[in-house]
């Protein structure tokens, strides 16, 4: 009977925990706790031997009570997780769960603005040392160690503005005193951000305070292996805004035109749609460089293929005005013929129909004015769309709709060249 | 579409994926995940931080107690799918040895029964008709007929048969099947045990004939059922045929319109398309007449997007799969395009939000299509095999992607997205099962979604345990992961697509369980011009109404029709729409949810009002406690509930005969030719109908049966004054009132009183009868089968004279005495001849019972009390217990009588 027991002690456990379930799910959360307040007494009379299960439940449903409960408070937030953290401590938790405790507890003080309690909980946290470090341990360490130093980092950051902002007015010795403190944040924010950036993953932000700090000491050369490493790694994801922030800091050192055109066309081989298209497109557009000015009409089409620029303005006229550059030249008119040719059985019924043409009139004039022009190059002047803007800007007798139209019945054999 | 400047911080490695941790049933409970600055800016003196899960989401309360149905119950009665018990084997013995050790043993045995019963023809058609004459299906002994060189077992056939020589070998190979039966249903009763001795015969014989009897070779057969079985049960555990859904919902063209159209499945085959028109008010009302498509499958799935201002809605079926357009105007009807057909069964139908008439169309086999209803089907890939690493399964998936060239495609481990234009060169890997995402082990895909509604670029996975908001500029790193903790994998999802101050929501279902979870996330939101924030999950999530919680809100039923009501209620989720109406101060939103059964529920919430975008910075400020549920249903959802209620009890009464009690048609007992006797009605027989023809036109009451000078009856007896209660309740109230002694020595005196009387009674009414019955002698002894009417008198028809009421049973009837008491004959009734002994004999009253009743009767005939009202005839004979004989005698010559030409 005793097993008896214990199946009826683990179904009644369990027929407990799913009342908190269904209690949370539906935002119940006083019930909630109520019955969390069992659960934990039902835990108590039991000892057999599975409790990490169990107390990682109390841990996890617990925080979710505490931060939606009505009669909570960042003060009772703090006590259930200290006792979370010492129960873990005595019944052996898995250290990677107590340190996941710890940085849960850090970032919903960070979310509540107590940064300095929640220093002192990552230096607590870092000076733990038991049981045997295992990998996701040594993971979790790590990233308590990176917060410290990115909460360091922003010390020094205050510091620095203090610096900057009373530097004229303070005497030489406070003045000394607050420099060497920052200093001091330094040291400390470049030790543990430098470290975690070396292990693959996402960290725009220790990246981004990593390059402010050695950017500030003018460690260039640091600045700029770090943010390589971080972009073309090939063991790190590939993110967009490593390319980004790599452009942004050659733009800040002023680099050739070359290299950052070449830092933007990795970027555009992994997300052509990125915002960044655009300016490389300008740029390109404007060079010299036949091979570039071809990368550049690349590039814009590329852009416009996406669904989230379908409506952009910028891009429109971006290619519209490419486009009739080369229209007007009449060189380069296979450069058209050749991104066109792969985009015919598709592009008029996803950007030139009359049903778009009549929306986009009607909520965005310069936009459909842009597409028209396009459209009437692309697919010559019977192309619906261009029909229906030019009828439109006429009847509406906009100057440019009538420019417009002139234009494309001027160029029609041309474009019949282009669609042909 | 900006890509967000920061995003949160994630460590990134390639490999399997993770041992799961074990705290499966809140994995998805406080966590904030990472944390990010928020919000830059110079003059504030600390950096503000935003966590990835947390935040505050928007406040939808229910505003009713349970879904309400929208649509009336479907036409006809529901027949559910098979449920586990159907197919399991059921056995408390073998549930009892496989505790612990999990795992269903699946009852192919009784499936395969159950095949040769349905079928028999099928199964061992040509086989039986050969073989109908050696199978022996009587109940007759067996006897062992020694035939040289030959041991067999052989029926007791018939006498003829016996007699006849030439029967001879036909009696040798004859095999009783009675005995046979009896060992199934002894087995039947012993199942589990499988001691062989209990089943030599059934072994025997099955060794005998498993080779050749079967029609279809049975192990071909076997591995048939046992395919089917095993395809039946791992649909009962993840049906996965039903992904996407079977409901859609397609806005009206019209700014602000409280119009929709609800496409869903109906019919009792689910093969009908239905396109509803429904007008959106506290509780949706459907508006005219539904337009109507049937189709030639069961519809699996219905997917719809609109591209250019029209609707295009694919249908999935099996092997079918079918695109209509509905153009926005309400009112105006769809007009079906194109319908393909697959050699394999379809696993996936997307429509494409881009381009008008596109569509993904996924095979089992591992196909993938671009179809196009201009330029029809492209086949973009085929490969058997699963992506990324080896799983059975061979469901796949496709949906498009922001760029409308770009398909996603999916199986268990993954997704892909690849290029149409140059499917095997251009692709690339968007999510993985693995440590790339932090899975964890036995994860699995189970249903992808583009939501490009929300943002052009990102993605929707869910596994069985988490859902991950993907982005396809950064693939493989979810830019959102949450554990769900649905019992049941989510196969269902919806998108409401929010903004820049509102949160995008989507509704997750399950199918067996019916779930339904309402979860919120922020999308890369764009703020005062700086670069967008990453993906964060909005608020918690909140757990909706399901179908069949609206049972207990429901009037009370007769506990059967609760059952009914119970079973149709609960059948799995079909699918699944949502809708969010924005209507200045008050939002809210309605969620329909299909069954399986047909049924399209829906549930309205209500936000109160739209949350200040400054609060949901903050994230952890503790959020009022939302509005209780209404505890019970709103007038209206009442209402509502009645009339669907009445509407499927009209609908279902026709076809649920089977709940009626069971009534059995004597015709298959006795034929017609049984029930008339083999020589027709009787002269007496003919005389009576004759004279009860006449009494009632004349509306008179018979009386007696003078008249009838040929036929002179006996009198009913008047019954015998019960002046004395039974014996039994007069002990009682004995033993009640403590005075037993005195009972037992009345008893003993009156019991001797009591048969003295009796037997001065019977006497009396003997010489009485011979006086009356002098002629009724002379035809007793005419007709030579008379003596079996004191057989028959118990069974046949009790004719009461009119008037008087039935006698009441006699004192101390022992079990043999009860039947004559309980319907004494009031006459040697007319109806006799109808119950003759031959026509009991036709009947197969075995001779052995015969005798029996005779024994029983000489019981009687030396019990002390006799039975008041027997007639004489029978009186007489069984007083004298050398009748006995002659009754035999009789009946032993009465056997040859209808072939003598009686």
């Amino acid at each position: 009977s005793s097993y008896e027991h214990k199946l009826n002690f683990k179904k009644s456990k369990e027929a407990c925990l799913s009342y908190i379930q269904d209690a949370m799910l539906q935002k119940q959360w006083e019930r909630a706790a109520e019955f969390l307040t069992f659960y934990v007494e039902s835990l108590e009379k039991d000892y057999s031997r599975e409790h990490v299960g169990p107390s990682e439940m109390i841990w996890r449903i617990g925080t979710e009570i505490l931060c939606h409960h009505s009669h909570s408070s960042m003060k009772e937030f703090n006590c259930f997780m200290e006792q979370m953290k010492t129960f873990g401590v005595k019944r052996y938790l898995k250290a990677s769960i107590l340190n996941a405790v710890c940085l849960e507890h850090v970032f919903h003080l960070l979310c509540n603005g107590q940064i300095d309690e929640a220093y002192q909980n990552l230096s607590l946290a870092e000076s733990w040392r038991f049981g045997e470090q295992t990998a996701i341990q040594n993971k979790e360490m790590k990233l308590i160690q990176a917060y410290r130093g990115l909460l360091d980092y922003y010390s020094w950051s205050k510091q620095k503005n203090i610096l900057l902002e009373h530097g004229k007015c303070l005497d030489g010795f406070a003045d000394l005193s607050v420099e060497q403190e920052m200093h001091n944040c330094f040291r400390k924010a470049a030790v543990n951000l430098k470290e975690i950036i070396k292990i693959p993953g996402v960290w725009d932000l220790f990246v981004k305070c990593y390059v402010d700090l050695l950017e500030f000491y003018g460690d260039h050369n640091e600045a700029r292996q770090v943010l390589n490493e971080y972009a073309y790694n090939s063991k790190f994801p590939a993110n967009p805004n490593a390319h980004v922030y790599l452009y942004q800091f050659l733009k800040r050192q002023g680099e050739s035109k070359k290299s950052l055109i070449s830092a933007l066309k990795i970027l555009h081989d992994i997300v052509p749609s990125h915002e960044l298209m655009i300016d490389f497109n300008t740029m390109l557009r404007k060079s010299k460089k036949r091979k570039r000015r071809r990368l550049g009409l690349e590039v814009i089409f590329a852009v416009l293929d996406y669904a989230g620029w379908k409506e952009n303005v910028k891009a429109w006229s971006c290619l519209a005005r490419q486009v009739k550059q080369i229209v007007i030249s009449e060189k380069h008119l296979g450069w058209i013929k050749k991104e066109w040719s792969s985009r015919k059985d598709w592009w008029p019924a996803f950007h030139f129909s009359r049903y778009l043409a009549k929306r986009n009139w009607q909520e965005n004039e310069s936009l459909s004015y842009e597409k028209a022009l396009v459209a009437g190059i692309l697919l010559g002047k019977d192309c619906k769309y261009f029909k229906y803007v030019s009828h439109q800007g006429c009847k509406a007798q906009v100057k440019r709709f009538r420019m417009l139209k002139k234009f494309v019945n001027r160029h029609n054999p041309v474009c019949l060249r282009i669609s042909g | 579409m900006e890509f967000p400047a920061a995003l949160f911080s994630s460590y990134f490695s390639a490999g399997p994926p993770r041992e799961e941790d074990g705290s499966a049933p809140a994995a998805g409970w406080g966590e904030h995940g990472q944390v990010l600055e928020g919000r830059p800016g110079p003059r504030q003196a600390q950096p503000a931080f935003v966590p990835r899960r947390g935040g505050t989401g928007e406040t939808w309360d229910p505003a009713e107690a349970a879904a309400v149905p929208v649509l009336p119950p479907s036409a006809g009665c529901w027949i559910p799918s098979p449920a586990p018990q159907d197919i399991l084997y059921r056995n408390s013995l073998c549930r009892e040895l496989r505790a612990g050790k999990g795992g269903a043993t699946l009852d192919f045995a009784k499936q395969l029964g159950h095949f040769f019963v349905d079928h028999p023809e099928d199964a061992f058609g040509s086989m039986g008709r050969l073989l109908h004459k050696n199978f022996h299906l009587g109940n007759s002994k067996l006897t062992v007929s020694i035939i040289p060189g030959v041991a067999a077992l052989a029926p007791t056939v018939p006498p003829t048969s016996v007699l006849s020589s030439l029967q001879r070998p036909a009696r040798s190979s004859t095999i009783r099947m009675t005995a046979l039966m009896e060992d199934i249903d002894r087995l039947e009763a012993r199942r589990g045990c499988h001691r062989q001795h209990l089943a030599s015969r059934l072994r025997w014989f099955s060794h005998l004939c498993r080779d050749w009897l079967f029609e279809v070779p049975l192990g071909v057969l076997a591995d048939c059922l046992h395919e089917e079985l095993m395809l039946q049960w791992s649909d009962l555990l993840f049906d996965d045929s039903l992904t996407g859904g079977a409901l859609a919902w397609l806005p009206s063209g019209d700014v602000g319109s409280r119009t929709g159209c609800l496409v869903h499945p109906g019919g009792l085959a689910m093969n009908h398309l239905f396109f509803q028109d429904v007008v959106l008010e506290k509780l949706p009302c459907t508006q005219g007449s539904p337009a109507q498509f049937e189709l030639s499958g069961r519809i699996r799935q219905v997917a719809a997007a609109r591209v250019d201002g029209e609707d295009f809605v694919g249908v999935r079926s099996d092997y079918h799969c079918g695109v209509w357009r509905v153009p926005a105007r309400t009112g105006t009807a769809p007009t079906p395009l194109q319908v393909i057909h697959t050699d394999v069964p379809a696993s996936c139908l997307t429509v494409s939000p881009h381009l008008p008439g596109e569509l993904a169309v996924c095979t089992q086999s591992g196909t993938i299509y671009l179809w196009s209803v201009e330029t029809g089907l492209q086949q973009l890939r085929h490969d058997p095999q699963t992506m990324f690493f080896r799983d059975h399964s061979p469901w796949r998936w496709s949906d498009f992607t922001t760029h409308p060239r770009v398909l996603s495609y999916a199986d268990r481990t993954g997704l892909q997205c690849l290029d149409a234009r140059a499917p095997k060169k251009c692709h690339f890997d968007l999510f993985k099962v693995g440590e790339e995402a932090g899975c964890q082990k036995g994860e699995r895909v189970v249903l992808p979604m583009y939501l490009g509604r929300a943002h052009p670029s990102q993605y929707l996975v869910t596994t069985q345990f988490s859902v991950y908001v993907l982005d396809e500029r950064l693939p493989l790193v979810p830019m959102l992961k949450w554990a769900h903790m649905m019992k049941a994998p989510p196969l269902f999802a919806h998108l409401m697509p929010g903004d820049s101050r509102r949160s995008h929501k989507v509704v997750l279902g399950a199918s067996r369980t019916q779930e339904l979870l309402l979860m919120q996330y922020w999308g890369e939101r764009w703020r005062d011009g700086a670069p967008g924030s990453a993906c964060q999950l909005a608020g918690t999530p909140q757990k909706l109404h399901t179908i069949s919680g609206c049972l207990e809100h429901l009037p009370t039923q007769l506990p059967h029709r609760h059952h009914l009501l119970q079973q149709r209620l609960g059948a799995p989720a079909a699918g699944l729409a949502a809708v969010l109406q924005e209507d200045g101060t008050c939002n809210s939103m309605l969620v329909f949810q299909l069954s399986e059964a047909g049924d399209v529920f829906c549930q309205r919430l209500t936000q109160e009002a739209a949350p200040p975008l400054e609060k949901a910075e903050h994230s952890q400020e503790p959020c009022a406690s939302p509005q209780p549920t209404p505890a019970v249903p709103s007038p209206a959802a009442a209402l509502r509930y009645r009339r669907w209620l009445r509407a499927l009890s009209r609908d279902c009464r026709e076809p649920s005969q089977h709940t009626w009690p069971p009534s059995l048609s004597q015709r298959r007992l006795f034929t017609r030719k049984d029930l008339e006797g083999s020589t027709g009605p009787s002269a007496l027989q003919r005389q009576v109908r004759q004279l009860l023809r006449q009494v009632m036109q004349e509306g008179g009451r018979i009386q007696h049966w003078e008249p009838m000078a040929l036929q002179p009856l006996a009198l009913p007896q008047p019954p015998e004054p019960t002046g004395v209660q039974d014996p039994l309740s007069a002990r009682l109230t004995a033993a009640w009132s403590g005075d037993c002694e005195q009972w037992w020595e009345d008893r003993t005196s009156f019991s001797m009183a009591q048969r003295q009387r009796a037997l001065r009674e019977r006497r009396r009414r003997q010489k009485r009868a011979r006086g009356r019955s002098s002629l009724s002698a002379s035809f007793t002894s005419s007709l030579t089968y008379q003596s079996e009417l004191s057989e028959l008198s118990d069974a046949g028809p009790a004719l009461f004279s009119p008037g008087r009421p039935p006698p009441p049973s006699q004192e101390g009837s022992s079990p043999a005495r009860s039947p004559p008491a309980r319907s004494p004959p009031a006459s040697p009734a007319p109806g006799e001849a109808l119950l003759s002994s031959q026509s009991l004999r036709h009947r197969g009253i075995p001779k052995e019972r015969r005798k029996t009743l005779r024994d029983y009767l000489s019981v009687w005939a030396e019990g002390p009390p006799d039975p008041p009202d027997l007639p004489v005839s029978q009186a007489s004979q069984l007083c004298i217990p050398s009748s006995q004989s002659q009754l035999s005698s009789a009946s032993q010559t009465r056997r040859k009588r209808p072939r003598m030409g009686f």
